[in-house]
């Protein structure tokens, strides 16, 4: 039983490592964590940069998520899309920019690509690429639009086109045909769009939808689902149970108490 | 038309020369069917990698498995019960598998293991029983039966065979139950339980067996451990058969759910398995 | 998540959510209980579901019930289902080498009775589905049912009948999964 709340030290907790070490070697058989088994893909054009995802999630064999957002926000004129284990990418974005929501607070400054960048890789380098995110960050600052793509392991790389993930080679196919200096914005998009779906129709991990940010001086446009090329028929029938189906052994009602307060209470959510 | 006509003519009297008389082969009749091997250095090795879930648990080809059967003798013959599902790993193949086999109308064969097994080499036990009895002009004993198994299954030995089985019948000597297993084993005896459910059942039987029962106590006594059995285990459940082995052979008493039996077997008052046993005085210290 | 059994289901309706579990507890085969508590409430209005080991279950809904108290002191009122998530999700990453083999699933209706469903995997990569979601031992199996089942705007008990016979269905083909099921609806 729990008897207090653990204070937040640093880093990871590692109590259960031993255990479970221990469990497998029982041959237990262990939960695999989300992968995102994606395609992500990035371009720089005339005016800024261009993100893509697809928006697949998979355990294993099994779709764990239809239509997830593999876009994330570090700072209001930077973001990142990543690929690997869900979790992962999830949290060491989310970390780095509350980190960089910290840094422009005391700096009064925006925030550099590049500082982002550094955050990113000296994180993942120090986790050795056990914590595996495989990043493409996009933004435009001082020094005008950029894309660095960060491996697992903290390797970077700054480049005017980046696919990455599973369905990178399908993707990158697509750019190494197609990409061209200073392209127009809707050119840009429309060749991110068709990266992605090559890595939808041509990788088993990508699949559903297609998500677009562009990202422009002081200008960004989110497109979630900016393309649904596997859009699910409506059934033609329809499955409802006559109510009564299911046998009930035993039922309990609730009934849910409200107590309002003479006195307002201050909206603090 | 006359070369067709010829090449019948010709086969049917080589037929008749030849196969029936020259090339009759006794010991023909006894080998064992050949299998095909999978074409690899350690064909054993193999098959082990790939569907032994005890050595390998990734193992990509899961056999169907998980049983609980059991049959005892008592004064009127032999019960024999068994539960009715198949699994493949945690996967409900099929909950109406029939795990009892009937070799003749004197001879059960009980099924446990791989479901494959147990039903190929039953039923290649029939063609032999059936032999020797063409041949001996009488019934074979259980005690013969079983060892034909018995020794075919002991040739494969160490080569992946799965089954745990119960050769049950009437003879000239009267009732026999003989537990025949893969590994070769074979064993005679009164009560047996085989599967992953036996521990149940045992449990039960052995709590409320009684040699002297009525035939329709004794068919109770094998549902009820069967439902118990199929109670805590998971890969048993289904429906559960019962079969009474008489001197004029065997009788099919039918099947149960195992779902109704579990809701009559609620509303009944419990079995007094320990009524009459005066309640022994612990001491127990505060 | 195949050692204890066990199998867990979420989901969202017109104005309600479900959140339901079998009732099983084994030992690979064997069954040890047959009243397992899967499904924790955390509010009136919100469930948590934790389907996978049975040691860990037990000890994260000792966890999160502490959580969720002191998370109640310290701002005098009821946590709110995204909340909740979002606590759940950092305390699973928390472990990110070293796991719970949990799957959690959280169920409920906010403030304005607007429902709510998150799924995760075991360290705590949350995903927000409008239509359902599930976790545990029969997942594959309930994946399949709730894709032909489900449609959007469900009346309570509509919903309840369709996830009820879900999980049932689900459970029949699973060895290490049923022994009856309990079904919340919000």
């Amino acid at each position: 039983m729990v008897t207090r709340l653990e204070q937040p030290r640093g880093g990871f907790n590692f109590d259960n490592f031993q255990r479970n070490v221990s469990l497998e070697q029982k041959g237990i058989r262990i939960p695999k964590p989300i992968k995102t088994g994606t395609t992500i893909a990035a371009i720089i054009y005339k005016d800024g940069v261009c993100l893509g995802a697809d928006t697949r999630a998979t355990s294993g064999p099994i779709v764990a998520d239809k239509n997830c957002a593999k876009i994330h926000y570090l700072a209001p004129n930077i973001y990142c899309c990543g690929a690997g284990t869900a979790a992962d990418t999830e949290f060491t974005t989310a970390l780095i920019s509350s980190q960089l929501e910290l840094h422009r607070l005391t700096t009064g400054r925006q925030t550099r690509l590049s500082t982002a960048r550094s955050m990113l890789c000296q994180m993942l380098f120090k986790y050795q690429g056990h914590v595996s995110a495989a990043l493409i960050i996009g933004g435009y600052d001082v020094n005008g639009p950029n894309l660095y793509s960060v491996m697992p392991h903290g390797s970077v790389d700054n480049v005017p086109f980046m696919t990455m993930g599973s369905g990178s080679l399908a993707a990158m196919a697509v750019f190494e045909r197609s990409w061209r200096k200073d392209l127009e914005r809707q050119e840009a998009i429309d060749l991110v769009k068709d990266a992605i779906d090559a890595g939808i129709f041509n990788d088993l991990g990508s699949g559903s939808n297609v998500d677009i940010n562009v990202i422009e001086k002081d200008k960004v446009d989110i497109y979630r689902n900016y393309y649904k090329p596997n859009e699910r028929a409506p059934k033609e029938k329809v499955y409802k149970f006559k109510r009564g189906t299911t046998p009930i052994l035993k039922e309990s009602i609730k009934d849910i108490l409200v107590i309002t307060e003479g006195v307002e209470a201050m909206d603090i959510s | 038309m006359d070369s067709i006509v010829n090449k019948f003519k010709r086969s049917t009297s080589t037929w008749g020369d030849h196969n029936m008389l020259v090339n009759f082969d006794v010991t023909k009749e006894f080998s064992l069917p050949s299998f095909d091997i999978p074409p690899c250095h350690n064909p054993i090795e193999f098959l082990k990698h790939n569907t032994d879930e005890k050595s390998n648990a990734e193992c990509r080809i899961k056999f169907k498995h998980g049983t609980t059967t059991l049959a005892f003798k008592f004064q009127g013959g032999i019960i024999v019960s068994v539960d009715s599902r198949a699994t493949a790993g945690s996967v409900i193949v099929t909950q109406n598998i029939r795990k009892i086999i009937e070799i003749n109308p004197y001879l059960l064969g009980t099924m446990a293991g791989g479901a494959a097994d147990c039903t190929f080499w039953e039923r290649e036990l029939g063609r032999r029983c059936r032999l020797y009895e063409l041949r001996n002009k009488e019934r074979i004993s259980v005690s013969a039966a079983s060892k034909l198994l018995g020794n075919i299954v002991y040739s494969f030995k160490g080569m992946g065979l799965s089954m745990g089985t119960m050769v049950v019948g009437w003879d000239k000597t009267g009732p026999n139950i003989y537990y025949v297993d893969a590994d070769g084993t074979r064993l005679k005896g009164d009560l047996f339980s085989v599967g992953s459910g036996s521990p149940f059942a045992y449990g039960v039987l052995d709590s409320a067996y009684d040699f002297d029962m009525s035939a329709h106590d004794a068919a109770e006594l094998g549902r009820r451990a069967v439902y118990h059995a199929a109670h805590r285990d998971a890969a048993s459940g289904g429906n559960i058969h019962v079969y009474h082995v008489k001197q004029s052979g065997w009788e099919n008493l039918g099947f149960r759910d195992f779902d109704d039996l579990h809701w009559e077997y609620q509303d009944q008052p419990k079995p007094s398995i320990i009524g009459d046993v005066q309640p022994m005085m612990l001491n127990i210290q505060d | 998540m195949d050692y204890n059994g066990g199998t867990v289901l979420a989901m969202a309706g017109k104005n309600c959510v479900v959140v339901g579990s079998d009732k099983r507890l084994g030992v690979q085969n064997l069954t040890v209980s047959t009243e397992f508590q899967k499904v924790f409430p955390v509010t009136e209005k919100c469930y948590i579901a934790l389907p996978g080991l049975a040691t860990d279950v037990q000890t994260l809904s000792e966890l999160f019930r502490l959580k969720c108290n002191m998370y109640k002191l310290r701002e005098e009122r009821e946590i709110e289902p995204l909340t909740l998530a979002n606590m759940i999700s950092s305390t699973l990453y928390g472990r990110r080498f070293g796991p719970y083999f949990c799957e959690p699933i959280i169920a409920g209706l906010d403030k304005n009775n607007k429902p709510h469903i998150y799924g995760m995997d075991l360290i705590g990569c949350l995903n927000y589905p409008d239509d359902f979601t599930v976790a545990g031992c029969a997942e594959a199996a309930l994946f399949g049912m709730c894709e032909s089942l489900w449609e959007p705007d469900l009346e309570p008990d509509e919903l309840f009948e369709t996830a009820s016979q879900a999980l049932l269905s689900a459970a029949d083909r699973n060895s290490l999964v049923g022994w009856g099921a309990v079904i919340h609806t919000m």
